[in-house]
């Protein structure tokens, strides 16, 4: 009995302070209630939602990002916004040059072609970013990766010109016009975080993996 | 067993710690002695170099007569000449092979690029091994230079071909043997000028051996480049004559 008085008693007790919890998270969640359902949200949404959605938002972010890159406007905007390093974008414009340049009617070598410009933009720029940071730059190695990827993006707008235009020395004006941008583009962001004295050492690797990349959207 | 067990536990973590500290010793050894040379620090001093001291550098080497170059980088060898020299060539012949190209066939051109990723591995094979095995035998035979400093007087050395390379664009059989002949003998004159100091200090026997093997690779260097990496546009030059005799034959 005094048993059975002593559960009921607890079990009272513990059902109070059961009934309590809610009346309090009711309390907390008024305080704080917009936050704590967006976070709730983006935890669950984040599984939860469509594909399209994902796609939808990262390719948002690649324009982004895309658009700080290739506006060479320096501000501390830009600057934060490509702290935010991602490999998409340089994925996807690296596959799409190298599809542009492999279908094109011109050569015999389709997926020797490809193979080529795919192993040239990574290596090169896997090779320009090791260049950089052994000169003493203060370059993260994957930022620097993904702004030389997002700057091979003119290079491809070139290459898809030269599809349709055959004038040759129109299809060089455009070529040599969109390396140009490329080039000023990452030039502009490499620049900051190189020493004064080795700029050109640094800078010129990247110089030359642009040139390349557009001589191969120029011939092919 | 409870007891056992514990104390099994207790003796096991006093011995843990002291393993695990003798692990990252031997780690730690390990990192910086065999392995070092996989991590970005220790190329790092190598590429302690200005714009001004690379231009300096690339000068003298068409300069062969006045052996600055050793004196230059004997404390300071660096890697970013002979990497980045190497590069600009492979992009030099890729472009000039394809402007050769260009004059013979006059619609749908097709311009073949896919000797580039051969011709890039031989090139860097070439850049980094024969003045490896140059610094083997001059080990061997007792010469006082290090690696480095042979990659880079070898790479540095490399760039008397950028000039060559961009005259190549000029069709005339005569006038590429005569550069092919001048590069060959500028290099030569480059490389043994700059070893003379060393090479003063051994036998005249091992000298000769080593001179010996520099005129042997450098030769076949510029052999090979006018052999394979031109007969790259000769073939094509070949291919657009068989293709103009079969035009013409049924015209005729």
């Amino acid at each position: 009995m005094e048993f059975e008085v002593q559960e009921n008693q607890a079990n009272n007790s513990i059902q109070g302070i059961i009934n309590l919890q809610p009346q309090v998270n009711q309390v907390q969640a008024q305080q704080q209630e917009i936050p704590i359902k967006q976070t709730d949200l983006q935890v669950s949404s984040t599984l939860e939602e469509s594909v399209a959605v994902t796609l939808l938002r990262d390719l948002r972010q690649i324009g982004v990002k895309l658009r700080c890159v290739l506006v060479p406007t320096m501000s501390t905007d830009n600057a934060k916004e490509l702290r935010n390093w991602d490999l998409w974008g340089p994925l996807v414009f690296c596959l799409m040059l190298a599809l542009t340049l492999s279908l094109s009617g011109n050569n015999d070598d389709g997926p020797g072609i490809f193979a080529t410009i795919f192993v040239l933009i990574w290596v090169g720029s896997f090779v320009v970013t090791l260049n950089a940071q052994l000169l003493g730059g203060k370059v993260s190695f994957f930022q620097s990766v993904c702004v030389l990827g997002y700057c091979v993006f003119p290079i491809n707008l070139g290459a898809l010109f030269t599809l349709f235009f055959s004038f040759f020395y129109l299809k060089m004006f455009l070529v040599i016009g969109c390396f140009l941008w490329s080039t000023y583009s990452a030039v502009g962001f490499m620049k900051l975080l190189i020493p004064e004295q080795k700029r050109i050492l640094a800078l010129y690797p990247v110089i030359l993996f642009y040139l390349f990349l557009s001589w191969f959207a120029l011939i092919v | 067993m409870e007891i056992g067990v514990q104390k099994q536990t207790q003796e096991e973590k006093q011995v843990q710690p002291e393993q695990f500290n003798k692990l990252d010793d031997s780690g730690d050894k390990k990192s910086t002695g065999y392995c070092g040379f996989l991590t970005v620090e220790y190329y790092t001093p190598y590429f302690n170099v200005t714009e001004t001291d690379v231009i300096q550098r690339i000068q003298a080497t068409f300069l062969p007569f006045r052996p600055d170059f050793l004196n230059i980088t004997k404390d300071n060898p660096d890697l970013w000449g002979p990497i980045w020299i190497n590069a600009t060539l492979i992009f030099l012949i890729t472009a000039i092979a394809n402007l050769r190209q260009i004059d013979q066939e006059k619609e749908n051109q097709q311009f073949d690029v896919g000797y580039v990723p051969q011709a890039t591995a031989l090139l860097y094979i070439i850049a980094f091994g024969t003045p490896a095995i140059l610094a083997i035998v001059m080990k061997i035979l007792g010469v006082d230079l290090s690696f480095f400093q042979t990659i880079c007087l070898y790479g540095y050395s490399m760039s008397t071909l950028l000039p060559i390379t961009i005259l190549c664009y000029f069709q005339n059989e005569l006038f590429l043997w005569l550069i092919i002949v001048y590069g060959v003998g500028n290099s030569i004159l480059f490389l043994i000028f700059n070893l003379k100091e060393e090479l003063d200090k051994l036998q005249i026997q091992k000298k000769y051996i080593i001179i010996g093997i520099v005129v042997i690779m450098q030769l076949s260097l510029y052999l090979f480049y006018k052999l394979v990496f031109f007969s790259y546009v000769s073939e094509g030059k070949v291919e657009a004559k068989v293709a103009s005799s079969d035009s013409k034959i049924p015209g005729n």
